[in-house]
């Protein structure tokens, strides 16, 4: 779980992409799951996710992710499928339309997470930034939110780890209850895990601070980040996905 | 009470970080692990308490293997201080914070008794209950956290560095309200520790370990006198015991300061003599 976000390090294509470049892919790959309303385009894009990862060489991770998603889109099938009135019904109360709405709706669900965490995959989070700010005048304070928010998650899940285990310890039941029990008994700790964060946010502030954050500008980074010919493809690949989606 | 037997740990995707550690205290022992950063004392200890699961080896508490039991139902049995208190308070009272630890681990004695229980903490602890915890200097947040542990009455203590980051009156605090523990109720005692001065005041048995592995347990003056193991450790012994060892001819065997200036009195007084 708290690997979920964590920069693998490689060489491979998608690597070597400018970080502006990933971004846009993953920009047009949500507009298009969101224009589209194929249910085999977005198979199509699907697929394109899985190729993707395939080639990042990050296959293991792009598996692990796409499990997790299927889980809760699972779950959200069910309750689109048991929800929905329309259409002409073919079992029980499960209609046609109904089933092909819920699957839409999932496939769009996965389509859309899976580049949004492949990307922070295959890019280091502070590429991320340096590229947001140099390429895209992105202004420095509002990179850096982004990816600290990005670069918190993992801390906020060991913490939260952290905090369990301190609170079993002490004899509250977290390894013998499982589901809504074991949600309802994380509420309280909220506290906590509240506390530290804050905390955290403080002294970040005050070490940002006393370090130059308000002196840094543009020019900044020393590292340059051009584009190359695989920039150029991916970007003909992006508008050519792009049409795709409009038009069909 | 605590046994260890050939328990080797590795954490996912690491090397292995314990290796065959096998070691037993007794019932009522104070012991106290020491060694370098990264030497696999934290690992040690959680897994003494079963938070880790040994991937081979056992361990038993009390005669009762860790894989066999949650930790949750041995926090009765067994308290737990943690590097970090923070992880541990999660209310807005010092005297919530205590009564929510009563109710998990001893509802059946009922609300009242657990109230008088905690009362009883407060006063022993000087605090007045209404504390914020979160309001609290470190060291008092400690203290907050061991308040709760020892409400439970544990009959095994594990303590990750109970002390550093106190002051030396608020350690001598804590590190005496563990001692009486220890002494009237024979609760068993396994500190890691890195103040060695305070490992040689309080504990009477020590754990050395390097690199995952035990190198030594035995008596902690025995064991701090051993100059090559201590360096084996790359710990430092403390002051009085380094210096009793550089003096020798009889000096070796002061292991306080005030031993050490009886020695040296009568040192001088038997050269007094000697001179005349
Ligand atoms: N959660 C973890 N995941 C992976 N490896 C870990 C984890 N915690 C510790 N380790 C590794 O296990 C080894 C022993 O760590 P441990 O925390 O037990 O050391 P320690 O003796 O308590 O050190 P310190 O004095 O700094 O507290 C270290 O090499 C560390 O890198
Ligand atoms: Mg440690």
């Amino acid at each position: 779980m708290n690997k979920l976000f964590q920069y693998v390090p490689g060489n491979s294509l998608i690597h070597r992409l400018n970080p502006v470049t990933k971004i846009a892919l993953t920009v047009v790959i949500c507009a298009a799951a969101f224009i589209t309303d194929h249910l085999l385009f977005l198979v199509c894009l699907l697929a394109i996710d899985l190729l993707i990862g395939l080639i990042a060489g990050v296959a293991g991770r792009t598996w692990s992710i796409f499990r997790g998603l299927v889980k809760i889109a699972a779950f959200l099938f069910l309750l689109q499928v048991l929800l929905t009135r329309a259409g002409n019904p073919i079992f029980w109360i499960i209609t046609d339309h109904g089933l092909l709405t819920a699957g839409k709706v999932v496939l769009r669900l996965i389509v859309v997470c899976m580049p949004l965490t492949l990307v922070l995959a295959v890019t280091r989070i502070s590429d991320l930034t340096n590229a947001m700010v140099q390429v895209l005048h992105v202004p420095y304070p509002y990179a850096f939110t982004v990816s600290t928010a990005i670069r918190f998650i993992p801390q906020f899940l060991e913490e939260m780890s952290g905090i369990m285990e301190a609170q079993t310890a002490r004899g509250v039941a977290f390894d013998q209850a499982k589901g809504f029990k074991k949600f309802s008994m994380i509420l309280p700790l909220c506290a906590p895990l509240l506390i530290s964060s804050v905390r955290r946010t403080d002294q970040m502030a005050v070490a940002a601070e006393a370090r130059g954050f308000h002196l840094r500008t543009r020019a900044s980074a020393y590292k340059q980040y051009g584009f190359s010919t695989g920039d150029l493809l991916t970007a003909v690949f992006c508008i050519l996905l792009l049409a795709a989606a409009i038009l069909l | 009470m605590i046994r260890f037997e050939d328990v080797s740990f590795a954490y996912p995707d690491q090397g292995s970080s314990i290796r065959d550690l096998s070691f037993e205290l007794e019932r009522g022992e104070f012991a106290a692990v020491i060694g370098a950063n990264g030497a696999g004392k934290s690992t040690t200890v959680r897994l003494a308490d079963g938070l880790l699961r040994p991937s081979s080896g056992r361990v038993l508490i009390d005669g009762e293997d860790t894989r066999n039991s949650q930790v949750s139902a041995r926090a009765r049995k067994v308290g737990f201080l943690f590097q970090n208190p923070d992880r541990q308070i999660c209310k807005n009272t010092v005297r919530e914070e205590i009564l929510f630890g009563l109710r998990t681990v001893r509802s059946e004695e009922g609300e009242s008794a657990l109230q008088a229980r905690a009362e009883r903490i407060l006063a022993e602890f000087s605090f007045t209950g209404d504390e914020e915890p979160f309001a609290l200097s470190r060291g008092q947040r400690q203290r907050v956290a061991l308040a709760s542990i020892f409400a439970a009455e544990p009959e095994v203590l594990i303590l990750d560095e109970p002390t550093t980051g106190l002051d030396y009156r608020e350690c001598c605090h804590i590190m005496d309200q563990i001692r009486r523990m220890n002494e009237e109720r024979q609760v068993t005692v396994m500190m890691v520790c890195h103040d060695m001065e305070v490992v040689l005041d309080y504990a009477s048995k020590a754990l050395v370990m390097a690199g995952g592995r035990l190198l030594a347990a035995g008596p902690v003056r025995e064991v701090f006198r051993n100059r090559e193991l201590m360096e084996k450790a790359s710990v430092l012994p403390p002051q009085v015991i380094s210096l009793g060892l550089r003096l020798g001819d009889g000096y070796e065997t002061a292991d306080t300061p005030e031993a050490m200036a009886e020695a040296v009195l009568a040192h001088r007084k038997k050269e007094g003599a000697s001179d005349e």
